[in-house]
């Protein structure tokens, strides 16, 4: 049997080959998909981000422990799609129009995803039409927005705007983050939610799914 | 009257050329270019610190060369003498001369990535504060040293892939240069990444401004003691507000 406990080290420390071996020996053995998501990565995953906010770690060691995490979810998904497993919820992401800075929506991408979450990742400099076509398209319930300039943060309003615009407002959830963006920017522009990390970013978009789905 | 002058090393040069020829008396320091890379509470911290050692009484006001800067100025407390900063989302601004300018050209120059001689001489190979911060600092060569040949590669590939979004290289040409080997620098880079140069006329005004206590109109924020600095995300950038109010950020 093997070890699993490797599984939460290996995400931990970054090292994305052995968490893939792990992974494949543990599917390979029976193990289920939701117990090592739910018992080892997650917890890894919170772990990182614990050193993260008490700075032993920084963004690359995030970038490192985010790369082993996806690689053990991609063995899983295909097994987790096969037993009916749904998202906790579909979130449309991308850095807003003008602003091409890419590294922290990564990072946000890669821990909701990590988090449970179905994300559908537009990349930079996102047009507000696009977010909203790409609501329409994956039928998303989270936005999230992402500025590092302070010259393109307007442009998370615009975007909330044109999302009223199209009669989306109602049926979606957005949050905001980006170095520069702070909570009351995030309630003067009216959006549902505001993290400041990339780990605490999960937690967020767990309260808004909840939110919509009630 | 007296000022005192806190500027980022960014704007070596330029602020240099503007204290030259100034009518007032201003005393100079620059921070390094690197607390940019903190983000902005620890570079609020920063400046504070310096801010604070100002002595009381000292100068009629301490003037800041700088824009908002990724918030580093939101939250800077004045306490016994004015500040006074540009209303500027950063240095890039400062160097066009004004924040109408400099945000049309942001909005017709989408992918654009800017350098002036501060960006060009003083970008890499002094200290930086906080390499690892972002690890936007970094280059191959560290990170392999520090994370490992798989990781290392990967590290780069992430932390430098937002580079192949951009398309143009715009050099700020403020008249300052000794000769052209900035142009030809900020050339080579561009031409180095793929990118297309191209060369804009700098407009020191503000600077000239900031330095000789010009500061009527809209283009600058004064910030008397007993308030602070605050980011506001309209076309003003900042304002200023009582340091008893709640700090709602």
């Amino acid at each position: 049997m093997t070890e699993l406990k490797k599984l939460y080290e290996a995400i931990l420390s970054g090292d994305n080959k052995t968490a893939l071996a792990v992974t494949q020996q543990a599917v390979s053995e029976g193990v289920q998909p939701m117990e090592l998501i739910t018992n080892y990565m997650i917890p890894a995953m919170s772990e990182v981000g614990r050193r993260f906010e008490c700075e032993e770690y920084y963004v690359p060691e995030l970038l490192l422990a985010a790369r082993a995490m996806k690689g053990s979810l991609e063995v899983l998904r295909p097994l987790l799609a096969a037993s009916g497993a749904q998202p906790l919820a579909r979130v449309v992401i991308g850095t807003v129009k003008g602003d091409l800075h890419d590294i922290g929506k990564n990072l946000v991408s890669s821990m909701l995803e990590g988090g449970g979450f179905e994300v559908i990742d537009l990349g930079t400099d996102v047009t507000p039409q696009r977010f909203i076509e790409a609501v329409h398209a994956h039928k998303a319930s989270i936005v999230a927005l992402s500025a590092l300039l302070t010259v393109t943060m307007p442009m998370m309003k615009n975007t909330i705007d044109a999302l009223k615009q199209a009669s989306l407002r109602d049926r979606v959830k957005v949050m905001v983050g980006g170095a520069p963006v702070t909570r009351e920017f995030a309630n003067s522009i009216g959006a549902d939610g505001y993290s400041e990390t990339a780990t605490s970013a999960v937690a967020l978009a767990r309260q808004l799914a909840a939110a919509v789905a009630s | 009257m007296r000022l005192k002058l806190i500027a980022c090393e960014v704007l070596y040069r330029e602020m240099c050329s503007a204290v030259a020829r100034a009518a007032e008396i201003v005393d100079m320091e620059f921070l390094p270019k690197g607390l940019h890379d903190l983000g902005g509470k620890a570079m609020t911290a920063k400046l504070q610190e310096c801010v604070d050692r100002v002595p009381a009484g000292g100068y009629d006001a301490i003037v800041l060369g700088y824009g908002l800067c990724g918030n580093g100025l939101h939250g800077i407390e004045a306490r016994h003498t004015v500040i006074v900063a540009p209303r500027m989302h950063d240095c890039i601004g400062l160097l066009m001369g004004s924040r109408q300018r400099y945000e049309a050209y942001f909005q017709e120059h989408s992918g654009s990535y800017y350098r002036s001689t501060g960006w060009l001489e003083r970008g890499v190979d002094l200290l930086q504060l906080a390499p690892y911060h972002s690890g936007t600092s970094t280059n191959l060569a560290e990170l392999i040293a520090k994370y490992g040949d798989d990781n290392g590669r990967y590290l780069y590939e992430e932390l430098t892939r937002f580079q192949s979004a951009y398309r143009t290289l715009t050099f700020i040409e403020t008249g300052l240069e000794c000769d052209g080997r900035f142009e030809e620098q900020a050339r080579r880079e561009a031409t180095g990444k793929g990118w297309e140069f191209e060369k804009v006329a700098g407009d020191l005004r503000l600077l000239h401004r900031l330095v000789n206590g010009d500061w009527a109109g809209d283009d600058f924020l004064v910030v008397r003691p007993g308030q602070r600095i605050e980011a506001q995300f309209d076309g003003n950038i900042v304002r200023a507000v009582e340091i008893a109010a709640p700090n709602q950020s």
